[in-house]
């Protein structure tokens, strides 16, 4: 029993679940920052990083549950941009001019829309994910110029931009919604058939098929999934700019990729949770405001980058450490 | 560059279809366009595609191992950089690009490190690599752009030697030693073979840790000479270089009927994919001259292509 020190068990509890590790290193960052400059804690502060995560925390809810089938979804970033493109044209008064609820359906509806195609041509035309995400990430970039001309959007009506910047109960609305994704996809995954049916398509796709599971549908629903969330996403980030052009959503795939690994998904399939998943996210999102609240003058916030990919990096050896301390331990569960 | 036992099924339909597809373009643009085709005009188009050629190299090999290196265009910010600064510093431009492409080398290393010795998904590892290098560029340079090389220099991405632009014999020296190292010596059978099975392959005493850490050296020094062949093109050393050129260099690879599970593909369908690609891409802006047409092209062709592939080919993988 002496192996089971308090150390050995506090390392296993971080072995089992990210979410604890990362939340240690939240805990420190938020420590130093404070220490370094105390409005680092003050409401205002804390409101903008939270809204600047909310979008993020919604894709990444998403693209997990397609990686935790050991599929990839790198669409997003360019889906984000088609949707919020198309929200624009429908809604702004010089185009369109659609009532704000009847684009806001539509837009989750045509988000859902393409990810069910993703998730057919991965699904029942045994298109290797990556190929099928990135060819419609490259189609999608296409599609947003096309529509949006060259030009830009600014004329957004009133209605939408409460969406994106407007708050309920002194809870900014993309938070809420935010919220709600993280608990519904939080209960999806670990209270639900359909859960545990993602999981078991991850771990094993050949046993899962074996146990009778319908893998493929399982997969386009994750697709489909994933489409919507971004759909949703959009809604409440896109109408907190006042322009919408063919920039939005670029590199948010590999930003959404990141904090979904940084989280503890792993990328083969099946294991992982919504908890590391959401902080990582607050992690990856408060690395640059940090830089700024630390006071190490302006050039370093050039070094945001960096830091992120060192953390990535840091996340990796972290689970190679906690890994051969598990082998230790002889124990063969992962 | 076989693969053995799958005699039944003729292995290069892909390579075909590719053609067939080159074909389709070329006589669509000979009825519409016929100036597309003349040589000159040609040459003037070409003259950004060789940078991504010359990375689609190294990433051929390293997707046909079932890896990926998404921190080329990382790779390449590091070296201009290294060069830019090195230049300002009072360096001849020649020695620095040595010194940018040393750089992109050891960072490559670094990448195959990490790869083999914690045995972590390479599409992880060059994923955060990818921001690592980067933000040392941008946080080193802080963003600032270098220029003003000496003419000597600009020669490198601009000149035109022997009818066909210098960065197109860099590519094509590059193209021979790969190939002939691939075709001739057993490293070709390794990367396929550390693709298809690595467990075995280790069992089999294939030096695995060794082709893989030699791969993602080689992306890294193909990154530095396209980093050096651009800067000399552009005339700027700026950290912002190559950004999102792992996608365009991923989808010519792709669309050249590598498979992105490992083990299959080969470096004639590479250059195909390329060309397939950079002549579309440049037919659909020359006759609509509309870019965004462009993307939707590329997409949709990456996706065709590979569902052409395995529609032709019998499906004796049941990946996916």
């Amino acid at each position: 029993m002496d192996r089971f020190s308090k150390s050995s068990r506090w390392i296993a509890l971080m072995g089992r679940n990210r979410a604890y590790g990362i939340f240690g290193l939240i805990t420190l960052t938020v420590m130093v920052a404070t220490a370094v400059s105390p409005s680092f804690l003050a409401p205002a502060n804390v409101n903008d990083l939270l809204v600047q995560a909310a979008p993020i925390v919604i894709m990444a809810c998403g693209v997990m549950v397609v990686i935790l089938t050991a599929e990839i979804d790198i669409s997003v970033g360019s889906m984000m941009g088609i949707l919020a493109a198309t929200l624009g044209v429908l809604t702004s008064p010089r185009h369109l001019d659609w009532p704000v609820p009847l684009a806001a359906l539509a837009i989750m509806g045509l988000g859902a829309g393409m990810g069910a195609v993703n998730g057919v041509l991965v699904a029942f035309g045994k298109v290797p994910s990556i190929i099928v995400t990135l060819g419609m990430l490259t189609a999608f970039k296409g599609g947003t110029e096309f529509i949006l001309e060259g030009g830009w959007i600014t004329d957004l009506p009133e209605g939408l931009r409460f969406l994106g910047t407007g708050s309920i109960l002194s809870i900014p609305i993309s938070v809420g919604v935010a919220l709600v994704v993280v608990g519904f996809t939080g209960w999806l995954l670990s209270r639900t058939s359909f859960g545990r049916r993602v999981y078991a398509v991850g771990s094993n796709q050949t046993a899962a098929l074996y146990a009778g599971i319908p893998v493929r549908w399982v997969k386009l629903l994750t697709f489909t999934w994933s489409g919507f969330l971004v759909g949703v996403a959009v809604l409440v980030s896109a109408p907190q700019l006042s322009v919408i052009d063919s920039g939005f959503g670029t590199g948010y795939e590999l930003l959404v990729v990141t904090c979904v690994v940084v989280g503890g998904v792993a990328i083969s399939g099946g294991v992982g949770t919504v908890a590391g998943v959401v902080m990582a996210t607050l992690l990856m999102t408060m690395i640059s405001t940090v830089l700024i609240f630390l006071k190490l003058g302006e050039n370093a916030t050039y070094w945001s980058r960096s830091i992120q990919g060192c953390f990535i990096l840091g996340a990796v050896l972290l689970d190679h450490w906690l890994r051969s301390q598990k082998r230790g331990w002889g124990r063969g569960e992962s | 560059m076989g693969e053995g036992g799958i005699v039944r099924s003729f292995r290069y339909w892909h390579e075909i279809v590719l053609l067939v597809l080159i074909g389709v373009v070329f006589a669509f643009a000979q009825m519409f366009e016929p100036r597309f085709l003349q040589l000159d005009v040609q040459r003037e188009l070409s003259t950004h595609i060789w940078e991504i050629a010359i990375l689609c190299l190294p990433m051929t090999l390293i997707i046909i191992t079932a890896g990926i290196d998404l921190s080329v265009g990382g790779m390449m910010a590091l070296c201009a950089v290294t060069l830019g600064m090195l230049f300002q510093r009072g360096l001849s431009p020649w020695v620095a690009a040595t010194m940018g492409i040393g750089v992109a080398t050891l960072c490559g290393v670094l990448n195959g490190l990490v790869v083999t010795r914690i045995r972590v998904h390479p599409l992880i590892v060059t994923l955060a690599t990818m921001a690592a290098f980067r933000g040392a560029a941008e946080g080193l340079s802080l963003a600032r752009p270098v220029s003003s090389f000496p003419e000597a220099f600009g020669w490198l991405g601009q000149g035109v030697w022997w009818g066909l632009p210098v960065p197109a014999w860099c590519f094509m020296g590059l193209l021979l030693l790969t190939a002939s190292a691939v075709g001739l010596s057993r490293w070709g059978s390794y990367c396929y073979a550390v693709g298809m099975n690595p467990e075995a392959c280790r069992f089999a005493a294939v030096p695995v840790n060794r082709v893989l850490l030699g791969l993602y050296a080689f992306s890294g020094f193909a990154s530095g000479l396209a980093a050096v062949l651009f800067v000399a093109r552009r005339n700027t050393a700026k950290a912002d270089i190559g950004m999102g050129i792992e996608l365009l260099v991923i989808t010519a690879v792709v669309t050249g009927g590598v498979s992105i599970f490992g083990g299959r593909g080969n470096l004639l369908g590479m250059v195909l994919g390329v060309l397939l690609i950079h002549e579309t891409r440049e037919f659909v802006s020359w006759r609509w001259s509309r870019d965004e047409l462009n993307f939707v092209v590329m997409g949709l062709l990456l996706i065709l292509s590979v569902l052409l592939h395995r529609w032709l080919t019998p499906a004796n993988r049941n990946t996916s």
